[in-house]
């Protein structure tokens, strides 16, 4: 531009507030922590014994594990009336369950696959514990379609077997396309996950003291030397993953929401279900995320790697799917009311003012719609406890809106003499209590036995693995500069 | 790639308007002569006219609206590849307002397009009972709600925008950031409402909780291959040829191909859990599109929209290649004009398929007149942000 004068109001502006610094990109790990810091903090992890603290957790966790074991083994030995199920309600707290642990799962392959496509690098610091809680969350999730046909030692018919077995599968049923939504995307979060690890095992095994451990970490490290041929496949073979596991993320929650959306219920049936559920999905899991990711980086002491910038990055995205959620909630009030059909009228009213008005109001409203809300503001983002309340109230929120979509949808049916509550037994109540401690024993074993942050790729972030990252320059070096007191 | 250094100065670069002076004249020329046909075909074949003018807005419609999408995402995410082409996105957004002028003819013909606005109180329960939405009075406002948010945001993104160009004080960044966080829900609220009371609302009885959804889809994929098409004529005049390098091409590809599937995603889903229920309210929306001739257009838009631009722009040298993509983004742009005439003409036409003149001049009239408009803004400005604080960055990049 030929005239170059500024505006002296910008300039004041400019002055008070100082944008510059505000547009800054921030740096992933502070603290110009070098390779050596991050290897040492996160192994360190694994290699040292256990805290008691662990030891208090996981035998809590255990025990509440164990708990909701037997009640799969008095559910299964008994039977499904063992639940509060009964006319009109057929799906009540199995189908929510299941469907909450799968949103949870949706995490780990967003923030590992999606964002990755994305190059959004702050992934590095959190995909390695969100694929693990992806790998657990389906585990608990895959527990309840398998438990709630009641013979459970026929759910293999499920399986595509050959037909001259004479089981001919149901292809039309959306349960049935569950069965292989659901096992493809374990498999490859499972291979995804893997492959992530390899380079992570070999500098375990590289560290490890004992032949045990040496020999343990070296078989699952699969010969990792860190040479450049095995990287340039490593990274081939990670974008590939990445690319089928993309498409995945939104095919296995749309598929779940088929259950329901395949079918001709008010507040079942509605078009929006697949992205909606979706939403949902990142939504919760990145709730979970980030109620699992606090107290471990509190713990482990890991502020240098899991920056508030993280945390703020991962709280927009939670505003953002709570958002289209709030979204779909929307949409399906304005056009129940626009068919101008009195059933699908009558369900939408019915969710709010009748015998569960409540679950709508606190679970869906509430924690769903409005806490997310508080994100729109810089300093709550920054506030891990208004963070860690907020996904709170999302992950309870998100059991609540499952709970009301399913029994919501039910328990006032076409024909009003049917009408009818759901109350749950106590192996309802024990067995979903028992998944959540499934849930936190298999993480604690994670973060006992695996490095719970990915050390390889927090290393391609930092400043130091920039192939033009200038030595001299950089007053921060470790030989250049005191790099002693750096690896404190 | 290895990093560049042949950074350009970020001193701007100015379209010479008086250049392509002689386009101009053609593209007024050829926007009047359509024009003065359009009010012929609103004089003596009105319905259809009414139905070929709101199709060839609800194109044009999108396809802005997309561009004001891409541009407001660019701030709210805090990109940097976006920043050389960032410029053409808010040039295309601000052309919101001769669409508002556009859509008067929609207004002025309402009763022609829609049955609601004729249907007398008491001949049907279904619509007396959501006569609190679909009224006139009220479809009007609604109108013109929507309208003046997108001018007023596409203008003030535009201004702040270039007021950066002359001290790249990162103030104008942050307020653009505020503006677009600030846009987003409304854009949403917008564009899904007016996708409703326009195009929707033709068949009263119809509704799919995924309709915005799916405008939104379609109107985001063809908008970033508008895009493409755009930085693509413009660098084959002779501009932004060391700003907007390969990289920012294969980007855009990559939109491309994310939102080709994420259109069949979302029109997949909406189909078939329509198809599965087979409730004859909702059905009656695609039976109409699916029956006589009109099933060889929607079989064509399956297979053009989905199928042939996912194959193609899944290879990383078609989105490395600006005039390969270019023709993939034609593609895309004719599938788009597709998927808005199979929306609107059945609605007219739900014995088959029946192309009309008024279908060519009303697409011709509305493109031209805004093509003209577009070329008059685009010589205002800088054809990038000079003094983007991420420039440099967004010059940098590497995929």
């Amino acid at each position: 531009m030929a005239n170059e004068s500024t505006f002296p109001e910008v300039i004041a502006e400019e002055a008070s507030s100082s944008p510059e610094a505000r547009i800054q990109r921030q740096p992933l790990v502070l603290n110009k922590r070098n390779f050596s810091w991050i290897t040492e903090r996160i192994t360190g992890v694994v290699e040292q014994r256990a805290p008691r603290w662990w030891w208090v957790t996981f035998t809590f966790t255990a025990t509440i594990a164990s708990i909701g074991l037997f009640c799969l083994g008095y559910q299964i030995s008994t039977g499904v009336g063992t639940w509060g199920l009964n006319h009109p309600v057929g799906w009540a707290w199995d189908i929510t369950n299941f469907v909450f642990w799968i949103g949870i799962g949706h995490a780990g392959t967003l923030i590992s696959a999606i964002l990755y496509l994305l190059r959004q690098k702050w992934r590095t610091s959190i995909n390695r514990s969100a694929e693990a809680m992806t790998l657990f969350a389906v585990m608990c999730a895959a527990i309840f379609p398998g438990i709630h046909v009641g013979r459970v030692w026929m759910a293999w018919y499920l399986a595509p077997l050959p037909n001259n077995y004479g089981i001919w599968p149901n292809f039309r049923s959306p349960l049935m396309w569950d069965v292989f939504a659901v096992s493809t995307y374990f498999t490859v979060s499972v291979l995804f996950w893997y492959t992530g690890l390899v380079p992570d095992l070999a500098t375990l095994r590289d560290r490890s003291t004992t032949k045990i451990k040496k020999f343990l970490f070296g078989i699952f490290a699969l010969g990792w030397r860190g040479g450049n041929r095995q990287w340039r496949h490593y990274e081939m073979a990670y974008l590939l993953l990445a690319g089928l596991s993309t498409p995945l993320v939104l095919s296995v929650h749309s598929v779940v929401s088929f259950d329901f959306a395949t079918s001709v219920l008010p507040t079942w049936h509605t078009t929006i279900f697949p992205p909606y559920f979706v939403a949902g999905a990142i939504f919760g899991g990145f709730a979970m995320v980030l109620t699992l990711m606090l107290p471990a980086r509190a713990i482990f002491k890991l502020h240098d790697v899991i920056t508030p910038a993280h945390v703020d990055k991962m709280a927009k995205i939670i505003l953002l799917t709570g958002s289209f959620v709030a979204y779909a909630y929307a949409m399906e009030f304005f056009m129940a009311w626009y068919s101008g059909n009195q059933y699908e009228r009558f369900a939408f009213y019915n969710r709010v003012l009748g015998p569960y008005w409540w679950y709508w109001w606190v679970g869906m409203f509430f924690c769903n719609f409005i806490s997310p809300q508080l994100f729109w503001f810089r300093w709550c983002r920054r506030n891990v406890f208004v963070v860690y309340f907020v996904c709170m109230c999302v992950n309870a929120g998100m059991w609540y809106e499952r709970f009301i979509i399913i029994v919501g949808g039910l328990h006032r049916d076409f024909l009003p003499s049917s009408w009818g509550i759901f109350h749950a037994t106590w192996v309802d109540i024990w067995t979903f209590i028992g998944t959540l401690g499934i849930f936190t024993s298999l993480f604690l074993l994670f973060v006992r036995f695996l490095p719970l942050i990915a050390m390889s790729e927090v290393k391609i972030v930092v400043p130091e693995a920039d192939p033009h990252y200038d030595v001299d320059l950089a007053s921060h070096h470790p030989v250049g500069a005191g790099g002693m007191e750096r690896n404190q | 790639m290895s990093e560049r250094t042949d950074i350009p100065k970020p001193e701007g670069e100015y379209f010479e308007s008086e250049r392509f002076g002689g386009l101009s004249i053609l593209l007024a020329l050829v926007a009047f002569v359509a024009i003065v046909l359009s009010v012929v075909g609103a004089v003596i074949d009105t319905t259809q006219f009414a139905h070929s003018w709101l199709f060839a807005f609800a194109v044009f419609f999108t396809l802005c609206a997309g561009c004001f999408f891409w541009a407001i995402v660019h701030f709210a995410v805090d990109a940097e590849w976006t920043v050389v082409v960032r410029r053409q996105l808010e040039n295309i957004a601000v052309l919101m307002l001769p669409l508002a002028i556009l859509f008067i003819p929609v207004l002025v013909l309402r009763h022609h397009l829609y049955e609601w606005m004729n249907t007398p109180v008491g001949a049907d329960p279904v619509l007396d009972s959501k006569r609190q939405y679909l009224n006139w009075n009220f479809f009007l406002i609604r109108a013109i709600c929507f309208f003046l948010f997108w001018i007023v945001a596409s203008q003030l993104l535009r201004r702040l925008s270039i007021l950066q160009d002359k001290d790249g004080n990162p103030a104008f960044t942050l307020k653009l950031r505020k503006l677009a966080f600030v846009s987003l829900p409304l854009f949403a609220f917008c564009l899904t409402f007016g996708a409703c009371d326009w195009l929707m609302s033709l068949n009263y009885k119809w509704f799919s909780t995924m309709w915005g959804v799916y405008i939104f889809a379609g109107a985001a994929g063809s908008s970033m291959s508008l895009l493409v098409l755009v930085i693509t004529a413009l660098r084959k005049a002779g501009y932004l040829k060391d700003v907007v390098t390969l990289e920012h091409y294969h980007i855009m590809g990559k939109w491309m191909l994310a939102f080709s599937v994420f259109w069949a995603y979302i029109g997949f889903s909406q189909y078939m859990l329509i198809w599965y229920a087979n409730i004859p309210e909702e059905t009656q929306y695609f039976i109409a599109r699916n029956t006589e001739s009109w099933w060889y257009l929607s079989l064509l838009l399956v297979l053009g929209r989905f199928f042939i631009a996912f194959g193609i722009l899944l290879m990383r040298f078609v989105k490395k290649n600006p005039g390969e993509l270019a023709g993939i983004a034609i593609w895309i742009i004719c599938m788009q004009i597709l998927d808005m005439y199979i929306i609107v003409l059945p609605a007219l036409h739900g014995t088959g398929v029946h192309v009309s003149v008024w279908d060519f001049t009303s697409l011709i009239a509305i493109g031209a007149t805004l093509a003209f408009i577009y070329l008059r803004i685009v010589g205002r400005s800088s054809m990038f942000p000079v003094r983007d604080p991420r420039l440099i960055e967004s010059l940098k990049l590497v995929n």
